[in-house]
């Protein structure tokens, strides 16, 4: 009895284990069920980015099942929790890849684990769509990586195009001298000076010193017409305040930092809102809640309330809808090129995203199949817009420049995925 | 050239916040040996009192006054109820700087758990420009150096010209012997307290009208130049305190139109260690050195 009893606890211990590990959601999980990994922190510290996946992947594979599914097999997503750790990533891609016979790709990997992942799910030949942001993927040669959320240093890009869009053809650059804002830098001074521009000062600044006036008299003679900026709340708020006290404010164009609410806080106290609405703006990744690729995706994930709790909350998440763009991106590339095996549709994920003449431009997963059905090349527009991906499979999106007026972010124009995939060549 | 004389300019506000700051730090060591890292953090508490004293319409004069009345206050109990407990059950010096560290974060934790983790700005109106010697500083920073100059001042009669300056000069070199000679030692060391606590919630919000935006880090932020200053004078003299203020001030705004803004902290270092090479005493006076903490 007493072995009996032992025995059983292992088992229940052994199954326990296995369902930590991975676990279904979303319709679907019939036989011939092709899987879509959910390759992402679901506990540790990142543990958020995990149910924001589950938000882009199972609003689409609903659609795909509804619709018909894939060359006669239906789709399923399938937690993989990396904890956010490397050292727990790699068994678990290792295992995901030797038990799931019927895997056809991942959604992932973060910034925590993909320099360790990346190369091993390349080499299983698992196509991935990573979340990560880290610069060194700009450049990659893995063939299965493909990246539509924008690389942290893609920032440079869209504010010297929004800079060049505006006008300006003098700029500063005044960036922290910590490693996130100054990876923003060299793709900043490269782009500006391609469109035309010149860099006038560029030096990275200390962060939260007492004052700024110093660098602010060698940025006024050196005679810009406009700041680039990405550096802390404290110290946008010492210089821009020293900068409109001493002198008058320059336009400046900051990153997502500057759009973020304790930026906008601290800087608005010190400048005051009216010069904050008049001289301030940020760039950020462009997802509007808008068009008929956009409405697919919501009512899907509204309606997929028994597997993602609260759905409302990733409406206007642009990572969920990256990751639904993901999934149909996937499931087209495999209607495409008439098989369900990575190896030989993942040469078509560019083929059904890249723009082309005479190329039907679908926003659903069920048009997309229709129009392939009917012999026709698609060009996928997802949630999150349209995806260009470049010669290294990096998909920069689009952004969107906004201000902040009576306490509200305002849009007030963007530059497309198009200009910063032609920039960035 | 033409952007260096403006530097210079521009170093003396940062060096009058760092001499207001730095004097009141080494003029409380130089009486109890006590390294209380936990200045910074009193620096920011008395912000947010300026921060109350002027969100409720008050002048920012007020709000000055309002800040040093409760860095004095707040230091005096401090010593009282925290510092002076532990120094009598025989903690020493590296024991009592666990201690302020220790009373620190709970000063940090307990801002924001009172204020949140945003930022705050001193409630005024905008400052208006000033032009001398082709150099634009703003009223602020004028009222800034001037209040420097002031307390300076009268840190300098305090210390030469009365008894309490002399007992205080008597306590920092050999509490022993001063309390053999009749000094109240006990008294000097919580005027001590109080002028340093008045002159930290001084230089806390000072340091908050120049930045324009804090939270509850900001005094924190800049405790580390404000060591540096004390220790680049001689820790525990206030006069030493003052020029430590002047030189790192400078030397850092002269970095930064000279090398990068990125080396402002540096070059302050550099010179720092290079005084230590040259002047060991530097970093304990000799009259610190052979003390043990005093309350």
């Amino acid at each position: 009895m007493r072995i009996t009893a032992t025995a059983l606890g292992t088992v229940l211990a052994l199954l326990a284990v296995g369902a930590c590990s991975s676990s279904h959601n979303g319709a679907g999980s019939a036989s011939g069920t092709l899987v879509v990994g959910e390759f992402n922190p679901f506990t540790g510290p990142d543990a958020a980015f995990g149910p924001e996946m589950v938000g882009g992947c199972v609003p689409a594979v609903r659609l795909i099942n509804s619709g018909g599914g894939v060359l006669g097999h239906q789709l399923s997503c399938v937690q993989e929790d990396t904890r956010g750790d490397p050292a727990d990533a790699v068994p678990a891609a290792q295992k995901m890849m030797a038990t799931e016979s019927s895997l056809i790709g991942v959604l992932g990997p973060s910034a925590d684990e993909a320099l360790a992942t990346a190369p091993l799910l390349d080499q299983g030949h698992v196509p991935m769509f990573a979340d990560t942001g880290q610069a060194a993927f700009d450049h990659t040669t893995d063939a299965y990586f493909w990246r539509i959320t924008p690389a942290d240093d893609v920032k440079g890009y869209a504010l010297a195009l929004w800079a060049h869009k505006a006008g300006y053809t003098r700029a500063a650059a005044v960036f922290g001298n910590d490693a996130g804002a100054q990876s923003d830098v060299p793709t900043l001074v490269s782009a500006f000076t391609k469109l035309g521009g010149t860099i006038v000062y560029n030096k990275p600044f200390a962060l939260d010193q007492s004052s700024y006036r110093t660098e602010i008299e060698n940025i006024l003679a050196a005679h810009p017409q406009v700041i680039f900026t990405e550096v802390d709340p404290q110290t946008g708020a010492t210089f821009l305040s020293e900068l409109q006290q001493l002198h008058k404010m320059l336009p400046l164009i900051g990153t997502e930092v500057s759009l973020q609410a304790p930026w906008l806080k601290a800087v608005s106290g010190a400048i005051g809102a009216q010069a904050m609405a008049t001289y301030v703006q940020g760039m950020q990744p462009y997802a509007p809640p808008s068009g008929t690729a956009w409405q697919a995706f919501n009512r899907s994930l509204l309606a997929s309330a028994s597997h993602v709790p609260k759905p409302g909350q990733w409406s206007t998440d642009p990572y969920s809808m990256t990751y639904y763009d993901g999934v149909n991106v996937m499931a087209l590339a495999m209607i495409a090129a008439n098989s369900t095996s990575p190896a030989v549709f993942n040469a078509d994920v560019m083929k059904v995203t890249e723009p082309g003449p005479g190329k039907t431009v679908v926003y659903t997963f069920a048009a997309g199949k229709a129009a392939l059905k009917a012999g026709r090349q698609i060009q996928y527009v997802g949630a999150g817009g349209p995806i260009a991906f470049n010669h290294w499979h990096n998909s920069t999106g689009a952004f969107e420049a906004a201000k902040y007026v009576n306490g509200q972010i305002v849009l007030v124009g963007s530059v497309s995925a198009a200009q910063i995939a032609a920039l960035s060549r | 050239m033409n952007t260096l004389v403006p530097a210079i300019g521009f170093g003396i506000v940062t060096a009058s916040i760092l001499a207001v700051a730095g004097v009141g730090f080494t003029l409380q060591f130089g009486v109890t040996n006590v390294l209380n890292l936990a200045y910074g953090d009193i620096m920011t508490a008395s912000a947010f009192v300026g921060y109350l004293v002027t969100s409720a319409g008050v002048s920012v004069w007020l709000a000055l006054a309002a800040g040093a009345a409760f860095g004095a206050v707040f230091s005096v109990l401090l010593n009282r109820v925290v510092y002076t407990p532990f120094v009598r059950r025989g903690t020493r010096l590296f024991g009592m700087i666990i201690v302020t560290i220790a009373v620190g974060l709970i000063v940090q934790n307990g801002l924001q758990a009172i204020f949140g983790a945003t930022f705050f700005s001193l409630q005024m109106a905008r400052p208006a420009s000033v032009h001398i010697a082709g150099m634009v500083f703003t009223t602020v920073q004028l009222a800034i150096i001037g209040i420097a100059v002031a307390a300076m001042l009268l840190i300098h009669l305090l210390l030469r010209y009365t008894k309490l300056g002399k007992a205080m000069r008597a306590t920092a070199t050999d509490p022993d012997l001063a309390r053999n000679c009749g000094v109240a030692t006990d008294r000097v060391i919580d005027l001590a307290w109080a002028l340093s606590g008045a002159l930290c919630g001084l230089a806390g919000v000072i340091l908050v009208l120049n930045v324009t935006a804090f939270t509850d880090t900001t005094g924190a932020q800049f405790l580390i130049p404000i060591i540096a200053v004390a220790v680049l004078g001689g820790i525990g003299h206030p006069y030493g305190a003052m020029l430590g203020a002047l030189v790192i001030g400078i030397a850092s705004e002269v970095a930064a139109t000279v090398f990068s803004p990125s080396y402002k902290d540096v070059v302050a270092f550099v010179i720092l260690v290079i005084v230590l090479l040259a002047r060991p005493q530097g970093i304990l006076s000799e009259i610190a050195a052979r003390k043990e903490v005093a309350a």
